[in-house]
C-alpha cells in the first residue's frame, strides 16, 4: 500500500517538475528590448523637443514591473554602464506595457536619458539590479535606416525586423489584432466544434479523476481484504465495525431518533430546563471588559 | 413683502428640484416591471420556498437596483463611487464567485462520488447544456463570447454563470446571473417531464447498490488530485477549482476545522448575501429590459433541458456496458448539472413516485457534485477559447 503511494506522489511530482519550465517569474526577467531607433532625425521628439535614438522596453508579465535598478548598457563588459534610478513612479511599468528610454548621452535631462549614445553602440543589453543577470540584449548589426525603427514585429516575440511604422510606447504589431472569440466564431459558426473540443477536454479532465479513484478505491479494497486474510484470530467486533453499511447506520440512527423522542416528555406545559456550566476564564470574564471609574 | 415673495419662490423651486430627485420622477415603465419581478421572486423565495438564501437577496436586490435616481448622485449600481459600487466590484472582476466556491468545497461531501468513481462522467455528459446553448445563441446572432457567457447558464451554477460573463461579456452579467438562479431555483419543475420523456418504466426502477464506506486518506486524496488532475488540462478553471478544492482539503483533513467551519458557515453566508443583493441591483431596468435579457432568458431554459437530457442519455449510454446488477438508474443523470442538491432531490422525488423504496438520493450526490467540477471545468475551456 505504502509502495503505491509514494509512486503516486513520485508520478505527480515528476509532472510538477516537468511543467515548471513554462512558469513565468513575473518579475523583472519578463522585461523585454522590445523596439529601437537609432537614427531619429524627424521622427519620435523627447521632451525636449529633440529628435534622438531611443529604446523601448515592453513587461511581457500579466503584473506591474519595476525597472528601477535595473541597468542598460551599449557594453556587456561593463554591465552597469547606466542604472536606472530606483524610487520612481515612472520606472514602474504596468501589466503589457512600455517604457522609452532617450539613448542620447545626455543625463541631466531626466531618468530616461542614458550615459551612452546609440549612434556609437553594437549592442543593447538590459541587467538585472543584481548586474550580472542579463535580462535581454539585441546586436545592432543590420543597417539602421532613418526613422525606420528596429524591433520585435510582434510584442515580446522571437522575431525581429524593420517595423513599418515606429511604434515608441505602443503595440509593435499596428493591424488590426482579432479577438480569439471572433477568430473562433469565424471558424466555428455552428458551436459544433466548440461543443466536440470543449466536451472532450471535460470529459478527459473528469475521466482522469474517475481512473485515478477507480484504482485507488481498488487499492484500499485489496488492502482490507488482505488485512482480513492476515488476521489469525479475527476480533469479531472489529469485524463488525468494519462491515456497518451505510443502511445500518441509518437504521441505527432512526432507531436512536425515535428512542430519544419518546424519552422527551411530550406534556406541552412542561419545560425542559438545561443547566449550561461554563468554566471561568480570563478570556471570558467579563470583569476584564469593564471600564474602570474616571478618578 | 417683496422678501417673503422671494421666499416662497425660493421654498417652491427647491421644493420642485427636490421632486425631480424623487423616484417617482424618473421612474419608466421598466422600472415598474423590474420591481414586479423583484417582489415576484421574493414571494416565491418566501411563500413557495424556492430557493430563498438566493431569491430572498436577489429579489430584494431588484428592487434596490430599480428605484429611479437622478442620475449623478453616486447612488446607482454602475455609478463609479457609490457604496453598491464598491459592493458590485466584487461581482464585475470575479471575486466573490470562488469565494462562494470555497465554501461550497467546505461543506461538500464527495464520499458519494470517491465510492462510485463512474458517477463522475454523468458530471461531465450534464455540460452538453452549457454546449447546446452556446450553438442556439451562435444562431440567434449572438456573438461568440457572449455565446459562451450564456450557455454557462446550462451548467446551472450561479458563481460559475458570474465569474465567466464577467470575464466574457459584463454587459449580459445581470441577466445572465439572473437566468442561472431562476432556473435552478426552477429546477424541480423543468427536470422532471424530461427525465420522464427519456427514461421507461423499467429503467426507472433500478435499484442501484449501496455506496462503500470512503476511507479518510481517499477523502483526503480527492481535493489534492482534483486540483492537479483538473487544473493541470484547464488551468483557466484555477480560480473555481482551486478554491473549491481547497475548501474540501479544509474539511477532510479534519485538522482545520475552524477554517472550514468559516469557510462553510459566516463566509459563505457573507458572500452569497453580497453577491445576491448586487446581482439583483445590476438589473437596473435602464439597462436589463432589453431583447438580449429576454433571449437570454429562453436560452437559459433550453440550456436546462438540453443537460437534463444528456445526462439522462448518458446514464443509458453507460447502461449498456454496465452487468447486471451494477447498473445505474438514469433518473439520477439529471443530477449531473451542478445545482447542489436540488437536483439530487428532483432525483429522489422522481425515483420515489416509481417506487417508494428506491432511494436515489445519495447515488444522485455522485454526479451532482461532479457537475459542479464539469461546470467548473466547462467554464475554464470557455474562457481558453473565448476571452
Amino acid at each position: 500500500m505504502k509502495e503505491n503511494i509514494i509512486r503516486i506522489i513520485a508520478g505527480v511530482s515528476i509532472v510538477c517538475f516537468w511543467s515548471m519550465g513554462s512558469i513565468k517569474a513575473q518579475s523583472a526577467l519578463d522585461l523585454r528590448i522590445n523596439e529601437f531607433m537609432v537614427n531619429n532625425d524627424s521622427n519620435f521628439v523627447d521632451d525636449y523637443g529633440e529628435h534622438n535614438p531611443w529604446i523601448e522596453i515592453y513587461n511581457s508579465a500579466y503584473n506591474m514591473v519595476n525597472i528601477g535598478g535595473c541597468y542598460l548598457t551599449n557594453d556587456l563588459s561593463n554591465p552597469t554602464m547606466y542604472r536606472i534610478q530606483k524610487g520612481q513612479d515612472i520606472t514602474k511599468i504596468p501589466t503589457r506595457s512600455y517604457l522609452v528610454f532617450w539613448a542620447d548621452n545626455n543625463t541631466t535631462r531626466g531618468i530616461l536619458h542614458l550615459n551612452f549614445d546609440l549612434k556609437e553602440s553594437k549592442i543593447i543589453a538590459l541587467f538585472d539590479a543584481n548586474g550580472k543577470t542579463l535580462i535581454d540584449s539585441i546586436s545592432i548589426t543590420k543597417k539602421q535606416q532613418t526613422d525606420v525603427s528596429f524591433g520585435r514585429l510582434e510584442d515580446g516575440s522571437a522575431t525581429w525586423g524593420y517595423l513599418s511604422k515606429a511604434t515608441p510606447a505602443a503595440n509593435n504589431l499596428t493591424t488590426a489584432k482579432v479577438s480569439a472569440a471572433d477568430v473562433f466564431g469565424a471558424m466555428d459558426p455552428l458551436g459544433v466544434g466548440m461543443t466536440i473540443i470543449a466536451m472532450s477536454v471535460v470529459f478527459i479532465g473528469l475521466a482522469f479523476l474517475y481512473l485515478f479513484f477507480k484504482y485507488l478505491g481498488r487499492f484500499f479494497l485489496r488492502d482490507k481484504k488482505k488485512q482480513k486474510q492476515g488476521e489469525t484470530k479475527p476480533n469479531e467486533n472489529a469485524e463488525e465495525e468494519d462491515e456497518i453499511s451505510g443502511e445500518v447506520n441509518a437504521a441505527i440512527a432512526a432507531a436512536l431518533y425515535f428512542y430519544r423522542t419518546e424519552l422527551h416528555d411530550t406534556e406541552a406545559t412542561v419545560l425542559t430546563i438545561n443547566k449550561v456550566a461554563r468554566a471561568y476564564s480570563p478570556w471570558s470574564s467579563k470583569i476584564y471588559g469593564l471600564r474602570k471609574n474616571p478618578k | 413683502m417683496e422678501h417673503s415673495g422671494s421666499f416662497i419662490d425660493f421654498v417652491l423651486s427647491h421644493l420642485s428640484q427636490f421632486l425631480t430627485y424623487t423616484a417617482f420622477a424618473n421612474m419608466t415603465i421598466g422600472h415598474v416591471i423590474m420591481i414586479l419581478v423583484g417582489l415576484s421572486f421574493i414571494y416565491l423565495a418566501i411563500a413557495k420556498e424556492y430557493e430563498p438564501m438566493l431569491l430572498v437577496p436577489i429579489g430584494f436586490g431588484i428592487l434596490v437596483g430599480n428605484i429611479a435616481f437622478y442620475p449623478g448622485l453616486q447612488v446607482g449600481i454602475y455609478e463609479s463611487g457609490s457604496v453598491l459600487n464598491y459592493l458590485y466590484f466584487g461581482v464585475m472582476n470575479g471575486i466573490y464567485p470562488p469565494l462562494i466556491f470555497l465554501g461550497i468545497g467546505a461543506m461538500t461531501d464527495f464520499s458519494a462520488l470517491i465510492s462510485n468513481p463512474k458517477l463522475i462522467l454523468i458530471g461531465a455528459a450534464a455540460q452538453l447544456g452549457i454546449f447546446g446553448a452556446y450553438a442556439i445563441a451562435l444562431a440567434l446572432g449572438f456573438s461568440p463570447s457572449e455565446a459562451g457567457a450564456i450557455g454557462i447558464i446550462g451548467g446551472a451554477d450561479g458563481p460559475t454563470a458570474i465569474f465567466l460573463s464577467s470575464k466574457l461579456a459584463p454587459e449580459l452579467m445581470g441577466a445572465i446571473a439572473i437566468s442561472a438562479y431562476s432556473y435552478m431555483a426552477l429546477v424541480p419543475v423543468i427536470q422532471p417531464p424530461v427525465m420522464r420523456l427519456f427514461t421507461n418504466k423499467k429503467e426507472r426502477l433500478i435499484r442501484m447498490k449501496p455506496p462503500r464506506t470512503v476511507s479518510k486518506l481517499e477523502k483526503i486524496a480527492f481535493p489534492i488530485a482534483g486540483l492537479l488532475l483538473t487544473c493541470f488540462l484547464v488551468p483557466s478553471g484555477l480560480p473555481l477549482l482551486g478554491m473549491l478544492f481547497f475548501g474540501n482539503l479544509l474539511k477532510e483533513s479534519t485538522v482545520t476545522k475552524r477554517l472550514a467551519d468559516t469557510a462553510k458557515g459566516p463566509m459563505i453566508d457573507i458572500v452569497t448575501i453580497l453577491i445576491g443583493l448586487t446581482v439583483g441591483a445590476s438589473t437596473q431596468a435602464t439597462t436589463f429590459l432589453t431583447a438580449k435579457s429576454v433571449g437570454i432568458f429562453a436560452l437559459g431554459a433550453c440550456s436546462f433541458v438540453i443537460a437534463t437530457m444528456g445526462g439522462v442519455l448518458f446514464v443509458k449510454f453507460l447502461n449498456i456496458f454496465l452487468k447486471e446488477g451494477n447498473k445505474i438508474n438514469p433518473l439520477i443523470g439529471n443530477a449531473g448539472v451542478s445545482a447542489v442538491p436540488d437536483s439530487a432531490r428532483v432525483s429522489q422525488v422522481v425515483g420515489l413516485q416509481y417506487d417508494k423504496t428506491n432511494h436515489l438520493l445519495m447515488h444522485a450526490m455522485g454526479p451532482n457534485v461532479a457537475g459542479v467540477i464539469g461546470s467548473a471545468v466547462a467554464a475554464g475551456v470557455l474562457l481558453s477559447f473565448l476571452y
